[in-house]
């Protein structure tokens, strides 16, 4: 195993990679009763068009399998796996995003007991026609449950404008019509090209001994046999030259209109220490632009075009990224036109001081040490993205090195119009 | 332990080495009436808006940044009886800092600053700051209604309750808004600051010394210790309510109220919790298995005890015309608890579950800080975890089966589409 201390923080970090190409990453934490462990693979809701492990044909796959084969994966023959780890007193977990898929559990007690329960519930799939056509209906539930959520639809209404052709455009659940085109054999499909070790990310944190755990797990996946991993194939329409929609609204049935302003990245994603470093200039920009330190935030909120549900985000995925500031407004032509307005001039903006940027800074810095005080944190912020050799720990020495200089730049090459758009929601009966 | 700064006023320290933070939680309790909801939360948004000595949000804002990104907000909520006004602190621990003050006491320099000089000009709030925060409240009443999942939580809450303190929403409701005054509110605020019952909560790498001399700073003056119960106890009429609302939405909500007669840390508390787990409360319990897993009714559908009002709640999520078969299916699930009819794994399962959580919370200061408050409003002092955890071990089926003998079915809420 590899080690790395992290003296300032007061972390160590043990690494390793299996034979079988499974990526292991251990972080003990001293005083904690908790333990908590992800299991993730490189595959999420975009992954849908790929060259299937060991077939050299390009297949399409119906929208939303990738989640529909996470919730598949806690059924087995024998039984619900939630009750497996319900008998040795763990929550278990999962979930699905646009890039990445992640089983869970945190327990106290029995750790061996409840990781090779992991281990093995994701690694020995079971589908069937009939447990596949189950649960449609649950998920189905689901969807209309996202579907009548504004803020997701908010969200999803501007990533279908900014992504004509890109699957960030469809909800990560996909919709009642797509799910209907699962099979177990597609899910047989999927999981044989995505789940291989070789694409996969152990992360444990919590009440451990590393070298022990360790063991537990050399032990569990010797026992195991898989074929070699081969690089997997995918294809995704590029980001950067399609078409964006500038604007749409719908009508929901809701009190309080919504409005939402983003721009779609263009810059390529590396996967090296560079995209860490472009993540949180960007958190920095969005802070010093939007923050609750800001100017513009001071006018905005006094002049009533937004209050305590107004929220700013960078979004970063593997291969896309996009910003998006919004909430609900009484005004949403009028947000839309200020938040425009801040946006596109952010290079020279009047916030872009060093005193501001310092006082950001101050700020994310122990924002960050606060939010590591969660395990759950820590395991979500290793598995969010491929940032090379850099990490988590490595976020605060970024902050501290980064200059006012850099988010200028960034402003400059990110903040353009072709690629920005805003999304509307309003009351029914109130659209043009 | 508990340091009393006077009386009604307490200072409890929890220290530990495990955090990177000082986490401090200000709560002042206050018997929920009808009329203190509303001003309450609206006094709770202007002590987190600004003060006199940062008299916009910016100023505010700034000055917890320069603490290294403190985090500050504050909150209501309801208790059985009791109002509850939140402060609360998050900041980074001096060791991991590299500043000559300490923050830690600059962060409480802080809360006694925005608590006890808030923004007010001859005996009332700031107008602008008062109107505007007004306006966002209402707005916030009025947003209610695009969460369907909660718009639908407090429309049960109404039709099951009788005491319209407890109908009401604990941030309070817009009908009260138009008879709050800048100035009405000051008196609201003077009467917090003089007769709440206050605890002040820390968890963190701290003494209990360095923090009672940090407080030193804060000038409460002694109030009327409680007496009141925090439990409420009322009952509600025998007979069942019903409502049903349609709205244009994708998917159904048909919620359930029972009485429990389970109240937080009574005899019957264990059995009740274990009860919870069994019928709605995790993934192996009767309602995710039976609604969700085998009739694919719902993808939510799960249960939830108020043990400081002696009330259940069930929540889920379909399709209209299903109602009637969940309903029958849930209410079958319940009989089957009130004969016995659950298995051993599952009993087991669900202990174990308990435990797990209770561990868990320790590892979360906010978390932490929540229960340690609850012990204390409950039972006055802080119950010793193995306690709890011996009690949960030494229930038995049989005192499960007596708690779900005494829950009953008392309203529904159904919210449903157009179209269903």
């Amino acid at each position: 195993m590899e080690i790395k201390r992290y003296e300032q923080l007061d972390e160590v970090l043990y690494t390793d990679k299996l034979e079988n190409g499974l990526t292991i990453k251990l972080l003990p934490k001293k005083g904690f009763h908790k333990t908590f462990a992800l299991f993730s693979t490189d595959y999420g809701s975009i992954d849908n068009e790929f060259i299937p492990l060991g077939e050299n044909a390009q297949i399409r796959v119906p929208d939303g399998i990738a989640h529909f084969l996470e919730h598949k994966l806690f059924e087995k023959e024998e039984g619900d796996v939630f009750q497996v780890f319900g008998k040795y007193g763990a929550s278990a977990n999962a979930f699905t995003s646009f890039s990445k898929t992640a089983y869970l559990f945190s327990s106290t007690n029995r750790v061996k007991d409840n990781l090779e329960t992991l281990l093995d519930f994701v690694q020995e799939p079971y589908f069937t026609d009939k447990t596949v056509e189950k649960e449609k209906g649950i998920i189905a539930q689901e969807i209309r449950m996202y579907d009548d959520s504004p803020d997701w639809r908010l969200l999803f209404g501007l990533l279908e404008n900014l992504y004509p052709n890109h699957p960030a455009n469809t909800d990560i659940a996909g919709t009642v019509d797509s799910i209907q085109q699962i099979t177990s054999e597609l899910l047989y499909t999927c999981y044989r090209t995505f789940y291989h070790p070789g694409n996969m990310t152990l992360t444990v944190i919590g009440n451990i001994d590393p070298e022990e755990v360790h063991g537990w797990i050399q032990a569990n996946q010797s026992k195991k046999e898989f074929p070699p991993f081969t690089a997997i194939q995918r294809f995704l329409p590029g980001t950067e030259l399609e078409n964006v929609e500038p604007f749409r609204s719908i009508e929901m049935p809701v009190n309080r209109p919504k409005a939402i302003v983003g721009i779609k990245g263009t810059r390529p994603h590396k996967e090296d220490a560079s995209d860490l470093r472009f993540r949180i200039g960007m958190d920095l920009l969005l802070k010093m632009l939007f923050g609750p330190t800001s100017a513009n935030y001071l006018k905005l909120y006094d002049s009533g075009l937004i209050d305590d549900s107004f929220s700013y985000e960078f979004s970063y995925e593997r291969s896309f990224d996009f910003l998006s500031v919004g909430g609900d407004t009484k005004d949403p032509d009028g947000l839309t036109d200020v938040l425009k307005e801040i946006l596109l001039s952010a290079k020279n903006s009047p916030e872009m001081t060093e005193e501001n940027f310092e006082l950001v800074k101050k700020r994310s810095i122990g924002q960050m040490l606060q939010a590591m005080n969660s395990i759950e944190y820590l395991a979500h912020q290793f598995i969010e993205a491929d940032y090379g050799e850099a990490n988590v720990f490595d976020i605060v020495p970024i902050m501290e090195d980064i200059t006012l200089e850099e988010l200028q730049e960034l402003a400059d090459c990110y903040m353009k119009a072709p690629v920005l758009s805003a999304f509307h929601i309003l009351p029914r009966g109130e659209d043009q | 332990m508990a340091v009393k700064l006077t009386d009604g006023v307490t200072l409890h320290v929890l220290p530990t080495k495990k955090f990177k933070t000082v986490r401090i939680k200000i709560k002042l309790k206050a018997p929920l009436r009808e009329d203190n909801s509303t001003s309450r939360t609206l006094l709770a948004s202007l002590l987190e808006t600004n003060s006199q000595k940062y008299p916009t949000q910016t100023a505010m804002r700034s000055e917890l940044s320069r603490l290294y990104g403190a985090s500050f907000y504050t909150d209501v909520t309801k208790k059985g009886t009791a109002h509850i006004l939140t402060l609360d602190l998050n900041v980074v621990n001096d060791k991991f800092l590299s500043e000559s003050d300490s923050v830690l006491n600059q962060s409480v320099a802080f809360l006694e600053e925005v608590l006890f000089r808030p923004n007010v000009q001859e005996g009332a709030f700031h107008e602008e700051t008062f109107n505007r925060e007004r306006e966002n409240l209402r707005d916030e009443y009025s947003s209610y209604y695009d969460d369907k999942q909660l718009y639908a939580a407090l429309a049960l809450q109404e039709l099951y309750f009788d005491d319209p303190a407890q109908q009401i929403p604990s941030r309070g409701r817009e009908e009260d808004l138009e008879k709050i005054t800048p100035r009405s509110l000051y008196m609201d605020y003077q009467k917090m600051l003089q007769e709440d019952i206050v605890e002040i909560l820390v968890v963190g790498d701290v003494t209990e010394d360095e923090l009672a001399k940090a407080f030193r700073i804060f000038s409460f003056s002694p109030r009327k210790e409680a007496g009141s119960q925090v439990f409420y106890a009322g009952k509600q009429g025998m007979d069942k309510k019903e409502k049903t609302e349609i709205h244009p939405v994708a998917q159904a909500k048909l919620n359930l109220a029972y009485d429990t007669g389970v109240y937080y840390h009574a005899e019957n508390y264990y059995a009740g919790q274990v009860f919870n787990g069994l019928f709605g409360g995790y993934p192996h319990s009767k309602l995710f298995t039976n609604v969700r897993e085998k009739e694919s009714l719902a993808y939510y559908a799960s249960s939830f005890m108020d043990t400081f009002r002696g009330t259940m709640t069930v929540e889920t999520g379909i399709e209209g015309m299903d109602a009637p078969k969940v309903e029958r299916i849930i209410a079958q699930q319940l009989e089957e608890m009130q004969n016995g009819l659950f298995e051993e794994e599952a009993f087991l399962q669900t202990k174990e579950m308990l435990k797990n959580g209770l561990y868990q919370s320790e590892d979360s200061p906010g978390g932490y800080l929540e229960r340690v408050y609850a012990n204390i409003i409950a039972k006055g002092s802080i119950i010793p975890l193995d306690e709890w955890i011996e009690k949960i071990d030494r229930v038995t089926k049989a005192d499960v089966q007596d708690v779900a003998q005494n829950i009953s079915l008392k309203a529904r809420f159904l919210l449903k589409g157009e179209s269903d």
